[in-house]
């Protein structure tokens, strides 16, 4: 018992927030995945006893649905183009931005993060602009290249491209403003030694800079990965995930089954299936980085 | 800045070309949104689009706060805005102790946070809609805040950023007959003004913006947000893209008030040498 | 520096307590005299005002919660989940079977020799078959609306027509005309999300589901007509299948010149398209076997879970009565959903609001079964691969007939 109170403090820390988010989070997950075992839809909702359990009967339907499997793909083309081009982009631009600390540094700081803060509306009909097919921008200037008009949003694979550009034109800022705070923390007596031993700058961004960012970069990648694995809004808004389901994600397909069809259940298991494929890839970043902390 | 003397006039010349091209680029659709609120409904969608009004007009502006009850969803705003940023607090705590303490179920604990993430939240909406219910908190503003004050990503964060405080630091403190908390609000929380910087900034914005949980709790206008009200400006099948944008545009302007406030310490907040 | 963060600290708090306080007086004053009603977006605001006039000859206060259009469906599923709902509800057409079925909505058959403006033959045929799930009477027409031909008047004029087109021949003789006018012109423009138009032209071809006996008849040969109908517009390219121009601004340039819409769009072209005024105009559907059209508008429940039926359904009353129903077009621009309120010359002397009430006689709701937004996205899914996808006719309906089918049965 003293044990326990000399340990306290570790657990006055983490409780708050540990309990709020065990009643708020934890919980209802449980609540759902209890459901993702039943046949639950607007029906059960107004009368519970009217659910029957049908066991992992919603699990093999996923299974043989085109559509899901069909979002699954487009999910994995999402994440596998897009986390590597949103941590590339908002490095280098977090990069360039501590480069100088001038008003005009500054205000590009801002700049660069407009794009998290821009409605989401005035961002769907822009890129609407942007991408149509017979007035946009875009082919307005391929036009002079004697290029083609291209279909951005009207053909499955150019389509989900098209969504990606989009979502790392959004997704910048944020992870950009983190890098930033990170840059914050490199020691400058770190750069004086390097240029001391005479390393040029190329070298020491390789083996001062983003070596002492990997804690930063890290998260970024972590919750950049859980992020785009739930990608939904850019096709929500730009597309519904047509044209012929080619930019379905999984969690579009859940938000249309559960809210739109209200089948609870159903939904329900997509997002487990969603949410075991998460923790693996979460895992996975996990034991990766473990092999490599003794940098 | 002892590497900057080293910089060439032309590597800089570089570096702020790319950056202005690209800052134009990323923010067009910014600057359309902007533009578009001092645009009569008829030019709004033209073709091709204006980056400057034709006929400017600020009728948006004026429909927009006749059409609201400013100012009831501005003090409910506050309100959430207030107690997110207390939620914050609490996230900056618990991330603390995941990465400078030494306990029992730590790695369980924190996995569970980081669970938390990964299930897309519509579907806790309606379990999470229940608890409360079952608390009695619903149309009440303690039931709007609660679900939202506890992030995992902010946590998982601070955790992160918390791990590279050398612990010597700590112990040194310790020693000297620091207590727990006053290393945290003392030394920790300086130590990682940054990011709070950051998180301030995120939780600004998202309490500013918060939406579903308002609308969901509460059965009374008189909770509602100003996110809520701008939607209820929206039609079934019309939408008034103008007043849309000014309502949009309206919103934007405290959050870059509050960036261009807490963005300095995210670069000039960190003096500490020695850290690893 | 801390003397500034700590005016902002004392500042916030001070909103912070008068938030607290604010909350608790609109907490208190909910008793068996308040009718609660639930109404979206820019009605639900306008309607608390409106509501006054009924406060005024009766004992019952409304309290009206405006919830906007888009999370309107949320906000019903965590009432139903917890039975917190308000008394009365307003509905899209499309959402009532789903609540009806799930047990959410009060059976107001025993209530309808009471209320004599409750009874179905006030109101369109077409929304009559709303008010009822199966053999429930679930709710009470408040406004409709439904689709109709909007065209180019001028423009239709150039390639000989002076009157727009009465039947389907006309309808695609014109618009192959109009699109024959040269690069980047299209003679009718149809959306390809919008359910309704496939089923509009189902309807006028003839076609019926027999939900009674769970039949829903997509194999039939008037259904696949109305959808090879459907798709010989994209095929010959007289309708665009690419997203292109904002369909106002292309009915503003003339490239798409006529489209099928509703009500609401006379407002949206005048507001956005004003130089247009007198070019323009609105028909009733083209016809086949029939002209139908689409029957769509809003009706108000009474929540299974409601604390004041009474003060609801005298409510409801209220807003069905001719008169009330005449006034709150003039506030909102709806149209009236009692048939009476049609013989007022305030909707005879209006030739747009002419046009809808000729249409009105003619239009049917969609299926009234819980599975009919599936089902309808299913077509739109189906209809996708044949016009972009360059899929069979034959197969994909063939195939869609029977997920619908067990869609319907599941």
């Amino acid at each position: 018992m003293n044990q326990l109170y000399k340990n306290r403090h570790p657990y006055m820390f983490i409780a708050p927030a540990v309990i709020l988010l065990a009643v708020f989070s934890v919980i209802p997950i449980g609540v759902a995945l209890v459901i993702s075992f039943t046949d639950m839809n607007l029906k059960g909702l107004a009368d519970w006893s009217s659910i029957s359990f049908i066991g992992i009967e919603n699990y093999k339907q996923l299974f043989s649905d085109d559509t899901f499997l069909k979002s699954i793909y487009n999910t994995f083309f999402y994440v596998i183009i897009g986390v590597p081009l949103v941590i590339i982009c908002s490095l280098s631009i977090a990069l360039l931005l501590n480069y100088g600390s001038n008003w005009l540094f500054t205000t590009f700081r801002a700049v660069y993060y407009m794009p998290s803060i821009t409605n989401i509306i005035a961002v769907a009909v822009i890129w609407g602009y942007l991408y149509n097919t017979e007035y946009g921008l875009f082919n307005y200037l391929l036009s002079f290249l004697s290029v083609e008009n291209i279909p951005w949003l009207g053909e499955p694979t150019i389509a989900k491209i098209s969504l990606i550009i989009l979502a790392v034109w959004k997704g910048i800022g944020i992870n950009m403003i983190i890098f930033l705070a990170a840059l914050q923390g490199i020691p400058k007596s770190y750069y004086e030694a390097a240029e001391i031993d005479g390393a040029n700058r190329i070298q020491m961004l390789f083996h001062v800079t983003l070596p002492l960012l990997r804690y930063a970069t890290f998260f970024v990648s972590v919750t950049t990965l859980i992020g785009w694995m739930q990608f939904f809004e850019e096709p929500f808004v730009m597309t519904e995930g047509g044209p012929l389901n080619g930019t379905m994600s999984i969690a579009l397909f859940i938000y249309k089954e559960g809210f739109q069809f209200s089948q609870f259940g159903y939904a329900a298991a997509g997002s487990f299936v969603l949410f075991a494929m998460i923790i693996i890839v979460t895992v996975l970043q996990f034991k990766l980085r473990k092999s490599d902390t003794e940098y | 800045m002892a590497a900057a003397t080293k910089k060439s006039r032309t590597e800089k010349a570089i570096v702020t070309c790319i950056l202005v091209f690209g800052g134009i680029l990323v923010s067009i659709p910014f600057l359309w949104m902007i533009s578009s609120s001092f645009k009569p409904e008829s030019e709004v969608l033209a073709i091709p689009p204006t980056i400057i009004p034709d006929n400017p007009t600020i009728e948006n502006y004026i429909n927009l706060f006749t059409n609201m009850n400013f100012a009831v969803y501005l003090r409910n705003t506050l309100v959430i805005v207030f107690f997110s940023f207390i939620g914050l607090l609490f996230n900056a705590m618990a991330g603390y102790g995941f990465a400078k303490y030494d306990f029992k179920g730590r790695e369980k604990v924190f996995y569970l946070v980081l669970a938390t993430m990964m299930i897309p939240g519509q579907v806790t909406m309606i379990p999470v809609y229940l608890i409360l219910n079952a608390m009695g908190l619903t149309n009440t503003m303690t039931g709007i805040v609660l679900p939202g004050l506890a992030v995992a990503f902010s946590i998982f964060l601070f955790r992160q950023f918390m791990t590279t405080i050398p612990d010597d630091l700590i112990e040194a403190a310790r020693l000297d007959g620091a207590g727990e908390w006053y290393i945290f609000f003392r030394l920790v929380i300086p130590i990682a003004k940054p990011i709070f910087a950051v998180q301030g900034i995120l939780t600004f914005i998202a309490g500013w913006n918060s939406f579903l949980w308002p609308l969901i709790i509460a059965n009374d206008e008189s909770l509602y947000t100003l996110s809520v009200g701008l939607s209820l400006l929206q039609g079934q099948y019309a939408n008034n893209f103008a007043l849309q944008m000014a309502g949009a545009a309206f919103m934007v302007v405290p959050i870059i008030i509050i960036f261009a406030f807490f963005q300095k310490y995210i670069v000039e907040g960190f003096t500490m040498s020695g850290i690893k | 520096m801390k003397g500034k963060l700590l005016v902002l600290l004392v500042a916030i708090i001070s909103a912070v307590l008068a938030g607290c306080s604010g909350g608790d007086d609109s907490s208190s004053g909910k008793d068996d005299k308040t009718v609660t009603v639930w109404a979206m977006g820019e009605e639900g605001k306008m309607l608390q005002e409106f509501s006054k006039k009924f406060e005024e000859n009766s004992d019952y206060k409304v309290d009206v919660q405006a919830i906007p259009w888009d999370t309107a469906h949320d906000k019903l599923l965590t009432a139903v989940a917890s039975g917190n709902g308000p008394d009365v509800v307003q509905l899209g057409t499309t959402w009532v079977a789903e609540f009806a079925e799930a047990g959410a909505l009060k059976d107001l058959s025993e209530h309808m020799k009471d209320y004599p403006t409750f009874a179905k033959e006030n109101f369109f045929e077409g929304a009559q078959s709303i008010m009822q799930y199966k053999d429930q009477i679930v709710g009470v027409p408040w406004y409709v609306d439904t689709r109709v031909l909007y065209y180019r008047k001028d423009l239709l004029k150039e390639v000989g027509y002076d009157q727009p087109p009465k039947t389907w021949e006309e309808l695609k003789d014109a618009a192959s005309k109009l699109a024959d006018r040269g690069e980047g012109s299209y003679g009718l423009d149809i959306d390809m999300n919008d359910q309704s138009t496939p089923f509009i032209f189902a309807w006028q071809n003839g076609y019926e589901a027999n939900l009674e006996e769970n039949e829903l008849n997509f194999d039939s040969p008037e259904f696949k007509g109305a959808i090879e109908y459907y798709t010989s517009f994209f095929r010959e390219g007289i309708s665009q299948s690419q997203q292109g121009k904002d369909i106002v601004q292309a009915f503003k340039d003339g490239s798409k010149p006529m489209f099928f819409s509703g009500p609401w769009m006379i407002n949206i072209i005048n507001d956005q398209a004003p130089d247009l005024e007198g070019k323009w105009a609105t028909a009733v559907m083209p016809k086949k076997e029939t002209n139908t059209s689409f029957m769509g508008g809003s009706i108000f429940s009474v929540f299974d879970s409601a604390d004041n039926v009474d003060g609801a359904l005298e409510y409801i009353a209220f807003m069905s009565q001719k008169d009330t129903q005449l006034k709150w077009t003039e506030v909102s621009s709806t149209l009236p959903a009692v048939k009476e309120a049609w013989k007022d010359p305030m909707m005879q002397e209006n030739p747009l609001y002419v046009t809808f009430g000729k249409q009105l006689e003619n239009a049917k709701a969609g299926l009234q079964t819980p599975k009919f937004e599936r089902i309808a996205q299913e077509l739109l899914a189906t209809i996708e691969r044949i016009v972009k996808g360059g899929a069979d006719i034959e197969k994909e309906l063939e195939k869609f007939n029977q997920t619908a089918q067990s869609i319907l049965e599941k």
